[in-house]
This record gives C-alpha cells, structure tokens and sequence, in this order.
C-alpha cells in the first residue's frame, strides 16, 4: 500500500511586484506524492514548477491552499525536505567532506560519526580521494554531486531537485540520471524532480505531472509504465518510443493551447 | 619579471645619485636636505644603538593593539548590523557623524581621559580603524550569497549558525581585504599620535629630530615607517592567504 507523504492542496500563488500587474503563478494545483515515489514535474519554464517545488521546501508561503509534509502543513523551512539546487549553492569555503557535513552538523551529530556518514555518501556518489578538495577545484558534474551528498548525508525525508542537471553537458547529465536512479533505487527516497525535459522525465519518473503554464496548474499526470530498475539507455527500447508520443502529443497541445489563447488575448 | 625588477633599481639608483650630487655640488643646502651618506650614518647609529628597533616595536605594538581591538568590536558589530535591521538603524547615525572625523581630531580628549601613556596611542588607533572596518564588513556580509543562506536553512541550520558559519566565512574575503586597507589607516593613526604626544616611538623620533635640528633622523624615521608598513602589508597578505584557502584556486 502507498501512504501519502507530500501534499499539494488546492495550492494558489500570487506573485505582486511593485508599479505592475500582479502574477498568477500557480492555481488552484493540488497533488499527492506518496512514500518512495520518484515524481516529475515537467514544464516550459515560466509554468511555476519552481516556485512550487520553493513551497514544498518552505521558501514561500502560498497564497492560497498548502502544503503538508505526513499530514503536518510546511509554515517555514522545512530541512526534512532537502533541497537540490541548480546551481550547486556549495559552501565555497568549505572542502568537499565540509559541505557534506554540514546538515549533519547543524543536527548534532558528533564529529566521529559525521564524518564516517559523510565519507560513505562521498564514496556514494563517486567521489572518493576528493574530500580535501574545494567546489572551485571540481567540474560542475562533480560539483552536483557534492551537492547531492550534502543533501542525501542530512538524510531529509524527501529530495527536492529544481532541474539539478540542466546546466550539465549532455554526457555528463545521463551519467548523472544514472547514479540519480541508482541511489533512488537503493535508499527509497521519495523524489520530486523538475525539469523541462521530456526524455529526462522519462528516464527518471514514476509518475509525471505535466504542468500547464500561465497560470501553472496540473494539466495530466502520467504514470511512467517503463520497468524497473531503469538507466538511461530506456530510451532505446520501443515502449519508450511509443510513451514518448503520448507525453509529446500532450505536451503539444498544451503549448499549441498556450500559443491559441496568448493569440486571441491579443486580438 | 627580471627586467621590471632591473629597471626599478636602475631608477632607484639614480635617484639616489642626483640626490647625493645635488647635496654635494651645494645645489641644495644641507640645512633643508642632508645627502644620503649623511642620513645612512646617522641610520646606522640609530640601528647600532638599538634605538630605531625599541621605535618601530612599541609603534608597531600601539598599531596591532588597536587595530586588533578595534576588529574585535566591528566585525562582529558589522555581522549584526548585516543581518538584523534595527541594528543598522542604531548604530548608522553615529558611523555617519564618526566617519568624517579625522582621528588626530580625538587626540585633545583622548589625553584628557588617558594621559600621554600607550592607552592613549591605542584608543587613537581604535578611534581612527573601527569605523572602516565596521563599513567594510558591512559591504562584505551584504554581498554574501543568499543561495547559500538558504541552502544552510534547508539543512537545518539555525540563526546563530547561519551567522558564525555562512555569513562570516562568505564575508572573509572581503573583510580581510578591507581590513588590509585599514592597517595602513591605522599606522597613520598612531604617528600623529605621537608626533603630538609620546617619548617613544617612530612618530616621536622624527619629532625629537626635528626639535634638535637634526634632519638625517627625521629622514631615517621616515624611511623606517616605509619599510615597517611594507613589511607589515607582506605580512598581512601572508595572513589573508592562510586563512582563505578556498580564494587561492580562484584565481
């Protein structure tokens, strides 16, 4: 049986700037992930899957609805939903085992065992022999999983992941999908992964919820039927052909839609 | 590298040579400019006698107590101000009306409350680095990136936490570098203090060898201030680089 662990419930988010309109960013989404899922949400940028991702690790307030983390609403940061950014946010002045440490440290945990847990995630993530090296000596691949360690050794309930690999180079980003499946697949984490690329929801998600831009709401979500354990060479196979044509043609239809009233606004 | 090197002490040499021609040939008076031999001897006696190293040690001592004592109270005032608003707001009006104050401007009170002695020296120092350290840490933490912040948030960090070990160490560089700025403030600082007041110290030999007519000491205090703060700077950058090794890849 699935237990539900995070909630979107009839979440709104109103964005109001100074001297202009104000934006709708997200209404009325409402979205159950259960216990060990690995979900995506998939979108064209400006379709407010960051900012809803910034809702669920405690960011941002909604305007309107919640969130609600085993059954409890998120009213501020909330550490039991780690955070990977896109940009690493790696603590420059601290060596690799340092950022890997530092969730651990904030909890308490006592130098010996901290850095035990933290090695083992290093190994985890391939990054052994490099615990003494600064972010500003590593590649952005390896910088990413710095990253992930960090997140992964504070152990958080769930991981949030605001399109970690996008600004990865292609090779370096299915390497990564990989490892991503890998550690999933071995820990049960639950996953709520964003990103505008269709193949990369497709590798990685159990379901995907397609997000409808302007203002972002759930448009379908889709449960990826594609078995399990997955890498990243799925996309060879004919099921994967034959989802990807479903998941395109909705995606279509919703920016074809988009592009039709954005038209008609304007006439 | 070798040829910039070359150059400079080619250039040096001259100037040295058109100095001590232009003494000797009696261009210019030794009453207004005594020849470099003259201020290399009286140099020496100064450093055979042990009188120049006492001068540059307790000026050297005055400097790094109150620079350090005035760290001490605006880094961490900084952070505060940094991070907590109404701390700016309290404390701004009076970083606005201290700053344009020179710090010899401090010294009739400061011998009022403190006599002549080494406190006096000190609270000059203090009086005249605090203010840009405390403007320079302020620049610093509000340059530190609030990504970071956030990602320490996420992983659970408190508010104390996010101060001492993202804001500080994300603010280093550039206080450290501000504060390399305010070391040659602060030299200044202590040699008016005791071209005015004191019995000891590098201000005070130059002084002394004004008072007694005796110019080649006034040039060897001079030329001694130089190489103390040079040394002094060599040593600061030394520092700044021990304590920052994750800069040292940067660049």
């Amino acid at each position: 049986m699935s237990t539900p662990i995070l909630t979107a419930e009839h979440v709104g988010k109103i964005f109001t700037a100074r001297g202009a309109d104000s934006v709708v960013a997200i209404q009325d989404l409402s979205l159950t992930i259960d216990e060990g899922e690995f979900v995506c949400l998939l979108g064209a940028s400006g379709c407010g899957k960051t900012t809803m991702l910034n809702i669920f690790a405690g960011f941002t307030q909604p305007t309107s609805g919640r969130v609600t983390l085993r059954g409890r609403p998120i009213l501020k940061i909330e550490p039991r939903c780690g955070m990977v950014f896109q940009s690493y946010a790696l603590f420059p002045w601290r060596t690799v085992l340092g950022n890997v440490e530092f969730g651990l440290q904030m909890q308490g945990v006592a130098a010996a065992e901290r850095r035990r847990r933290a090695e083992r995630f290093i190994e985890m993530v391939h990054l052994k022999g490099f615990e003494r090296h600064y972010p500003s000596e590593l590649s952005g691949g390896m910088q990413q999983r710095v990253s992930l360690a960090r997140v992964l050794a504070a152990d958080p309930d769930v991981l949030l992941m605001d399109e970690p690999f996008a600004a990865l180079d292609a090779m370096t980003r299915q390497t990564m999908q990989d490892e991503l499946l890998t550690i999933q697949e071995a820990s049960r984490k639950t996953v709520v992964f964003i990103t505008h690329s269709i193949d990369e929801a497709m590798i990685l998600a159990d379901r995907i919820v397609i997000m409808s831009a302007r203002p972002g709401r759930v448009k379908t979500i889709l449960a990826n039927t594609l078995p399990r354990p997955r890498r990243a060479d799925v996309q060879l196979s004919p099921a994967y052909a034959a989802l990807k044509a479903e998941v395109w043609s909705l995606v279509q239809a919703e920016v074809l839609g988009h592009a039709e009233a954005t038209r008609l606004r304007s006439d | 590298m070798i040829l910039r090197a070359a150059i400079g002490l080619v250039s040096v040499a001259a100037f040295l040579l058109l100095w001590h021609v232009a003494t000797t040939a009696g261009w210019v008076s030794g009453v207004f400019l005594p020849a470099p031999g003259l201020v290399a001897k009286v140099g020496l006696d100064l450093i055979r006698d042990g009188e120049l190293w006492t001068a540059i040690w307790v000026s050297s001592g005055r400097v790094f107590a109150g620079f350090f004592l005035a760290g001490a109270v605006a880094i961490p005032l900084g952070v505060v101000m940094g991070v907590w608003w109404p701390a700016k707001a309290i404390v701004d009006p009076f970083v606005s009306l201290l700053r344009p104050l020179p710090s010899i401007t401090w010294i009739p009170l400061t011998i009022l409350w403190l006599g002549i002695g080494e406190q006096q020296k000190i609270a000059i120092v203090f009086l005249g680095s605090w203010i840009y350290i405390l403007v320079y840490t302020l620049a610093a933490v509000k340059r530190v990136d609030p990504l970071l912040i956030r990602a320490a948030r996420n992983l659970g960090a408190s508010d104390l936490s996010v101060m001492t070990r993202v804001i500080l160490p994300g603010a280093l560089p550039g206080i450290l570098s501000g504060m390399k700025i305010t070391l040659a403030i602060s030299w200044s600082c202590v040699l008016s203090a005791e071209m005015v007041a004191a019995q000891t110290g590098l201000g005070a030999l130059i002084w002394q060898g004004k008072d007694w007519g005796n110019l080649p000491q006034v040039l060897v205090g001079m030329v001694g201030i130089s190489i103390t703060v040079l040394i002094a700077d060599a040593v600061a950058d030394r520092i700044e680089r021990l304590l920052l090794p994750w800069e040292r890849h940067r660049r």
